[in-house]
């Protein structure tokens, strides 16, 4: 079955982010697939590259983004979310002339019509509210 | 893209969350895939379609003046959950496009749609 999942929630703040991903680690691990993952809103948080949590505790957008590499999976980041939080890959951070790009590597940064699609070609959509 | 129907209920009030502002994004942008789309107000959400809303003082976009235009970008249907309506003491009389709705029809709306997302 192809799930695809939305992530409202911003890493450690709500337990949408911490959820999402182990319901994503369980999808792959019971041999489904996923379609994409989208997040949305503060969820975009969870694509930061410039986050530190302590030591002690789960580095969530760590975790994505092993997700992401180990199982190639395509992960969206809503770009109008993105850019008002400052979640910037190179050529947002260019376009905008920060000095730094914060996309975590596996992220693309797209528009909400990925949505759209994630939820027309999905078996399931799963939502991850806050 | 295949044709599927869009179910938004919004039960958030109109400044309290990003939440309101995120349904009418995600409204125009399915109608804008050509995909139905129907709209419901119910609970907190309500809130949104009392007149008057002054938000240039508060420095926030005003969301009641984005909802009547919905239909122009070819948003299906517009909807108000009428007991929440009448909690809110908001008069469904005076609102134009807007299709009163009771629990019944609530029910055969979610039963209708192929995909309900909450906001």
């Amino acid at each position: 079955m192809k799930f695809s999942l939305v992530i409202y929630g911003a890493p450690w703040t709500s337990p949408s982010a911490l959820s999402a991903l182990h319901f994503a680690e369980s999808v792959i691990a019971s041999g489904h697939q996923i379609f994409r993952l989208f997040f949305y809103q503060d969820g975009v948080f969870n694509a930061s590259l410039a986050a530190v949590p302590p030591q002690d505790e789960t580095d969530i957008p760590a975790r994505w983004e092993t997700l992401i590499k180990n199982h190639d999976l395509d992960a969206v980041v809503c770009a109008t979310s993105a850019v008002r939080r400052g979640i910037l890959d190179v050529s947002e951070a260019d376009r905008y002339d920060k000095e730094a790009a914060t996309l975590r590597y596996g992220f693309t940064i797209s528009g909400l019509g990925q949505l759209i699609d994630a939820i027309q070609e999905a078996d399931r959509v799963i939502h991850f509210v806050e | 893209m295949d044709n599927i129907s869009y179910l938004l209920l919004v039960r958030s009030s109109p400044y309290g969350s990003a939440r309101a502002r995120a349904a009418i994004d995600i409204a125009l942008t399915a109608a804008a895939f050509e995909q139905a789309v129907t709209v419901v107000f119910l609970d907190e959400g309500v809130l949104q379609l009392f007149d008057g809303q002054e938000t240039d003082i508060a420095e926030l976009k005003n969301i009641s003046q984005m909802i009547p235009a919905l239909p122009l970008y070819e948003v299906k249907a517009l909807c108000v959950h009428l007991p929440s309506a009448e909690k809110f003491g908001l008069d469904v009389a005076g609102l134009a496009e807007i299709t009163p709705l009771d629990d019944a029809g609530l029910t055969r709306l979610t039963r209708e749609h192929d995909q309900v997302l909450v906001f």
